[in-house]
């Protein structure tokens, strides 16, 4: 019973994780068709921002609100002078993109020397419930990513900011016909998306420490979530993430650590191959 | 790497400029920087020309931190022994080559240090991969010398490699039973999974079942996991009361972490890690790791009691303030040690000629060094020394016991 708690806790607290970063890059992928392969290059900015924040001896959460508008600015101004030229072929964008996360990836590992350094969280201890520890501040991501899951859905569905996005989306000439400035919407969807990535790095600093290839591995797994959720859809990119952060937390559980590495992607290409379009399919097939 | 060398200079080679080099598409792969440096002696004067010293190692990547330690002692000492009249009346010139953390990158590099340069001895390789990926080079088809400073798995007897830093004996013959000792008999030795921890671990579980303790449970880990929640719960249930770890970073932080959280250390647990040093200190916030215990070959709490390695750390710290850490678990002390040793051996033996240098280097002894006197074991090409043992108390290695005499590696 206890163990059965811990287990679900830790693999629910992780999933929040893959969920959280993996949001920002489903936003983009699913709204704009680009792959962005910087996507992990900007949770690394994200969590860097909340180190320098907190080495200049400011709060931690403090770092944490500035790193979601730090890379938010950085997406913006990436996006105006690199990434819009890439729109018009998707292969180039992958390729660009992959180039800029090098750059920001090498630039970050000879700012921080190298080092792995410590970021603390700003709730630490941990809950006992039951006699099982459940940390503080991975309970504090769960919560957080709820919020922002729920915030960015709302924001896509019931605003007319997300009407145009879906329009821009569905028809991008019907909707520059209308009057609507894909060109703008564009700017605008890929700095939430980098912001929703600095906040991702923000949160997920403490967790695991600041180093250079921080980002790496989520953007495997990222990619991994979008695949299975479906393309072009926000839902169908935040249950893929959610059923890749749960599968590859679980697994561990269940089966030697090594092999539960490889299992996860074996499940997620044998469910591709039966349903070729994702969990949610998309609009656009 | 910054110009910084009193008596030398930087003098950039042909062609050589960093460069960014991406490797393997999708699978995150690193960019290295190739580079290469040469520092020549300011009296390079000599009637025979000066003696070359090779140093490979990696000045950029994922380990560049250790790396740039090893370059920086090599510079240390090479500026040391030429202030005090050279080797054999000949000046020493150093060069140092990058092998970027990258095997293939390395390869090119060591081959050019090799043939081109034509230096008398290599230094240098810190993972057992760069080890396995460039001694063919140096020693097989480049008939040269080399020396490999880094704490390993053991097993390395090829002819003309000579290793300079501890072996699994050294870290577990007398850091074992300390835990023991010091926490209990049921140990996990939770592990990333390549070639050093699963060969410490077999000598390991050996120590411990020989003195009465238990390995409760032995996993293994995908290199860049950094989740182990699994890991953690396993620990907890299991009563485990020792942590023998190898996991490596990047998932070693938040495998501390993790195990902290669970309470592992309130309910009295220990845990061990032989490569923890003062850079490694730093992964996690103090309260995490207090109470870790790790066993290597110094620390730098020894200058308190060794004169000699006092004099040596304040000198580094002199000549390379910053972040660029003098310790022990990145082969930055195995690198002093191999270059003093080898001077002494060429003085001995009079000349360059490889045979000659390797004999006497087969029983070579420095009185002084980092952590203590150091000396060959005839015949092994391994190297005594003297082990400490520490504990991390409020982010800082205090020195809890330290070996009599100087401990031998038991290999070849």
């Amino acid at each position: 019973m206890e163990s059965a708690l811990n287990a679900s806790f830790e693999v629910l607290s992780f999933g929040a994780v893959i969920v959280l970063v993996v949001l920002g890059l489903g936003v983009i992928a699913g709204m704009m068709g680009i792959f962005n392969f910087a996507h992990g290059e900007f949770v690394l900015l994200g969590a860097y921002t909340t180190y320098l924040v907190h080495s200049f001896g400011l709060p931690v959460w403090l770092g944490m609100l500035v790193a979601p508008l730090v890379v938010a600015a950085i997406g913006f101004v990436l996006e105006r002078l690199v990434i819009r030229h890439f729109y018009a072929n998707p292969v180039v964008a992958m390729l660009g993109t992959y180039a800029l996360g090098l750059v920001i990836r090498e630039g970050v590992r000879s700012l921080i020397g190298g080092l792995y350094l410590s970021v603390p969280e700003p709730i630490v201890g941990s809950l006992t419930i039951a006699s099982v520890q459940l940390s503080r501040w991975r309970l504090a991501i769960v919560l957080i990513t709820t919020a922002v899951m729920l915030a960015s859905f709302l924001l896509l569905t019931r605003t007319s900011f997300g009407l145009r996005v879906r329009a821009a989306l569905e028809n991008p000439s019907l909707a520059r016909a209308s009057g609507i400035s894909t060109n703008a919407l564009y700017a605008a969807t890929f700095t939430f998306g980098a912001a929703l990535a600095g906040l991702a790095g923000a949160l997920v600093v403490p967790l695991f420490s600041l180093f250079a290839d921080l980002g790496i591995r989520f953007l495997i797994q990222g990619f991994l979530a979008i695949m299975l959720g479906g393309i072009g859809t926000f839902a169908g990119s935040v249950v893929g993430a959610a059923a890749v952060g749960l599968l590859s937390a679980a697994l561990p559980w269940a089966v030697a650590p090594m092999l539960a590495d490889v299992l996860v992607f074996v499940i997620a290409i044998v469910f591709v191959k039966i349903q070729p379009r994702g969990l949610i399919s998309g609009r656009r097939a | 790497m910054r110009g910084e060398i009193r008596d030398g200079r930087i003098v950039p080679m042909i062609g050589r400029r960093r460069f960014l080099q991406s490797a393997a598409w999708m699978s995150g792969a690193v960019a290295t920087g190739v580079s290469s440096w040469v520092f020549q002696a300011g009296w390079a004067n000599a009637a025979a020309g000066p003696i070359k010293v090779g140093i490979a190692t990696d000045l950029t990547g994922a380990i560049a931190q250790e790396g740039n330690a090893n370059a920086n002692v090599a510079k240390m000492v090479v500026k040391d022994i030429n202030n005090a009249g050279g080797i054999l009346g000949r000046p020493i010139e150093l060069f140092v080559v990058d092998t970027a953390s990258n095997e293939s990158v390395a390869i090119a590099n060591v081959r050019r240090l090799i043939q081109r340069d034509k230096v008398d001895v290599v230094l240098g390789g810190i993972t057992s991969s760069m080890r396995n990926a460039i001694k063919d080079v140096i020693v097989t088809r480049g008939k040269t010398l080399y020396i490999y400073p880094q704490l390993y798995e053991g097993r390395e007897c090829t002819p003309y490699i000579f290793c300079t830093g501890p072996t699994p004996a050294q870290q577990c013959d007398e850091f074992i039973p300390w835990l023991m000792k010091n926490g209990g008999k049921r140990f996990a030795l939770p592990s990333s999974n390549y070639v050093w921890p699963r060969l410490l671990n077999e000598y390991a579980r050996k120590v411990i079942e020989k003195n009465g303790g238990e390995v409760v449970f032995e996993e293994y880990y995908p290199l860049d996991q950094i989740e182990f929640s699994a890991a953690v719960n396993n620990i907890m249930t299991n009563n485990v009361e020792l942590v023998f770890n190898t996991i490596i970073w990047p998932g070693v932080g938040p495998f501390f972490k993790q195990l902290y959280q669970a309470g592992f250390g309130k309910r009295g647990g220990r845990r061990a890690c032989v490569f923890y040093d003062e850079n490694t200190l730093n992964i996690n916030v103090p309260q995490e790791i207090e109470g870790l215990a790790s066993c290597l070959d110094y620390f730098r709490a020894v200058t308190a009691e060794d004169a000699a390695s006092a004099r040596i750390q304040a000198e580094y710290d002199r000549q390379f303030p910053g972040k660029i850490l003098f310790t022990a678990g990145g082969a930055a002390t195995g690198m002093y040690r191999g270059l003093k040793l080898w001077e002494l051996a060429v003085k001995e033996a009079g000349n360059l000629d490889r045979e000659h240098v390797a004999e006497a280097l087969d029983h070579a002894k420095i009185s002084e060094g980092p952590g203590g006197p150091a000396e060959m074991v005839p015949g092994t090409r391994h190297c005594k020394m003297k082990m400490y043992t520490a504990v991390a108390k409020n982010g800082r290695f205090a020195i809890v016991a330290r070996s009599d005499g100087l401990v031998d590696p038991r290999e070849c």
